[in-house]
């Protein structure tokens, strides 16, 4: 008897694998449920909402008539907001959350997110794309990014520093910046200060001795808009940061350039998920949005807006990061990159977090 | 006829015999204020007492004062309290300082015009937000702003007037010099100036009226005014964020850091409990040496 039967992920994957087929390449039910007028996505603002919409948002608002409206609230702020929602069974603030992976992975760990396996665009994406430590995908990570040595060009005549090792120069007190948090600097730190990624999280004496010295130097500490701001203010000449931020810096007629050091720089991840207590129509509208953004046509769109490369194996380089390190593609790219699992980060996070926060506040 | 007709329905919705309530009724609104801060303030109490799992993100449901002995081990938290607390009090200090003077000028002046001008300089930031006046800052005092051009005009320069813990207090004090002006510019206009004058003729040079008439009777101002700008600027979220450069924070950073940074509610909780003991042990304090009576709350005064 089981022969005759479908059960529903099966139907969705077979659906959708007729779908993909299509130009939209939506799974489709036999009867798609209502739609709702819109969508709520919540994005980083700047150039990161700038590309969702123009890579993401906009394709499926066309083929759907589903308006995407956007909540711009701190990834931070919206998670116990949308925690308590799901807790007291309240339809949450947002149908798609656009996080970061550390932060997605909180989530998941509670068991907020809503199960992306069915998403028959999941099929042929690169590894990175699912979540380590889960049954299934109660998140999907979406693209990679570095957090890169960027830097004002004026400041660096002869070329691109080498090293992090340049921030302790003593010409730069005062002058550099790194994130309120520290993220995305301590794999770099470590092996800065001499030590070893691979010994994250037991032995980090090197990542901290680094962060030590760099405190000297009156780094100044912000996010992501923060670093835009004062390179175009002429407040820093270095800081880590993501490369999105300083690619925007540099289309916004900034002199910044980036660079990969010899030792390596952190990458790491964002994702989509979708919160639990969603009406079931809406819930199948936010799996279309998530699947759709995981598409070849949203991926290239999405991702040229960021400079980033996403999990969709086809697509192909925005014209201005081809050859750059940053959008890793050769063999000798990656090998720069330093991965710390977000299984790690999530459990250490308020540690490393504590630690920072004692060396730069003391 | 309308009066009538209002009369019949004020009668009909509260009788006379309601009357002897009236004023616990209209102190509903503010008990209910009350409780609804007292409810959040014993939710996080309770909230406090919980220990956070990194492993699944969720508080235990042991009661335990883990969160509380962590700060206490934690030098981060009495660096950035004794910072805030300093901060507060030289931020309180120079407010008083400046509030004063622009209270009495505008009290006291005979000219219309100098009057309204003062006025409209005391509510024209209250138009703009704390946020949008930080920037205004920022602009003004950044590297490349307002005051360095002035100075490289002149060979001069740049210098760094932001993101340090100077400015942060400036900003504080920007911000909150207003209201120190409007809780100190009723108690200077309750002060009859015929008592100045009075002390004037009696040969008082201005400075001893100032210092024995004027300024004490004008200490149930400057003590609301003390404990609003001291509370405002000690529990200040923004001021060190944007002007601080990251390195400035204030306690209720802190507050924030745990809350959303680290997603232990716990800690932050209990940060928080920390922060408003504090704030409210300094306030006795103040009205404990300055006297409750200084407001008007002692009986002699009813």
């Amino acid at each position: 008897m089981k022969r005759n039967t479908i059960d529903r992920r099966t139907f969705l994957q077979g659906a959708g694998a007729f779908a993909a087929t299509l130009p939209f390449g939506r799974f489709a039910l036999a009867a798609e449920p209502a739609k709702p007028k819109e969508l709520i996505v919540r994005v980083w603002g700047g150039e990161w909402k700038d590309a969702i919409d123009a890579g993401v948002s906009q394709s499926f608002a066309k083929a759907t008539g589903i308006a995407i409206k956007y909540d711009e609230t701190e990834d931070n702020e919206l998670q116990p907001k949308l925690w308590a929602a799901v807790k007291q069974k309240r339809r949450p603030p947002v149908a798609v959350n656009w996080d970061t992976t550390t932060n997605a992975t909180k989530s998941a760990l509670k068991k907020m997110g809503e199960d992306l396996s069915d998403l028959p665009n999941l099929k042929g994406l690169l590894s990175v794309a699912q979540p380590l430590g889960f049954e299934g995908y109660p998140l999907v990570n979406v693209y990679s990014y570095v957090y890169v040595l960027a830097y004002r060009t004026d400041a660096f005549p002869q070329g691109a520093p080498k090293s992090w090792k340049v921030m302790l120069d003593p010409k730069f007190k005062g002058r550099i910046a790194l994130y309120n948090d520290g993220i995305g600097f301590h794999p770099a730190a470590q092996v800065a200060g001499g030590g070893k990624v691979e010994d994250i999280p037991k032995n980090m004496k090197a990542a901290w001795d680094f962060i030590g010295k760099l405190k000297a130097q009156k780094p100044l500490l912000g996010e992501d808009p923060d670093f835009t701001n004062w390179f175009q203010k002429g407040e820093i000449d270095l800081a880590c940061t993501i490369v999105t931020n300083a690619r925007g810096a540099k289309k916004n007629g900034v002199k910044v350039a980036w660079t990969i050091p010899e030792e390596g720089a952190k990458v790491d991840t964002d994702a989509l998920w979708i919160p639990k207590g969603l009406p079931a129509n809406e819930l199948y509208w936010a799996k279309q949005y998530v699947n759709h953004a995981l598409s070849t046509e949203a991926q290239q769109g999405w991702c040229d807006g960021l400079g980033l490369p996403g999990v969709n194996p086809n697509i192909k380089p925005p014209a201005d990061m081809v050859g750059d390190p940053a959008y890793p593609t050769k063999p000798e790219d990656f090998k720069k990159l330093l991965r710390v699992p977000n299984k790690i980060q999530v459990e250490n996070e308020k540690e490393w977090f504590g630690k920072f926060k004692a060396i730069m506040q003391g | 006829m309308l009066l009538d007709t209002l009369e019949a329905v004020r009668a009909l919705l509260w009788p006379r015999t309601m009357r002897r309530y009236s004023s616990a009724v209209l102190l509903l609104p503010a008990i209910a204020l009350v409780l609804v801060l007292v409810a959040g303030l014993a939710w996080m109490g309770e909230a406090s007492l919980h220990l956070l799992d990194t492993e699944t993100f969720d508080t235990g449901e042991d009661y335990t004062a883990a969160n509380y002995r962590e700060i206490g081990a934690q030098s981060t938290y009495w660096i950035v309290l004794g910072r805030s607390v300093l901060g507060a009090a030289i931020v309180t200090l120079v407010t008083l300082i400046l509030a004063f003077p622009y209270a009495y000028v505008m009290v006291r002046t005979a000219s219309a015009w100098t009057r309204k001008v003062l006025l409209v300089s005391l509510f024209l930031p209250f138009f703009i937000g704390q946020v949008v006046r930080a920037y205004g800052w920022l602009i003004i005092l950044g590297r490349e702003g307002l005051l360095n051009t002035v100075f490289g005009a002149v060979g001069l320069g740049p210098y760094k007037m932001i993101y340090n813990y100077p400015s942060v207090l400036f900003g504080l004090v920007q911000y909150l010099l207003p209201f120190a002006v409007l809780l100190i510019a009723p108690a200077v206009t309750a002060i009859d100036e015929e008592i100045e004058l009075a002390s004037e003729s009696l040969g008082a040079h201005w400075l001893r009226t100032f210092r024995h008439v004027t300024l004490p009777m004008a200490r149930p101002g400057l003590v609301a005014a003390a404990l609003v700008v001291f509370t405002l600027a000690l529990t200040d979220y923004a001021m060190p964020v944007i002007l601080g450069g990251g390195t400035n924070d204030f306690i209720a950073n802190a507050v924030y850091d745990a809350f959303f940074r680290i997603s232990d509610s716990g800690l932050g909780s209990a940060v928080a409990i920390v922060l408003v003991l504090i704030a409210t042990a300094l306030a006795a304090v103040i009205l404990t040496v300055l006297g409750a009576g200084t407001l008007g709350f002692s009986d002699e005064r009813r």
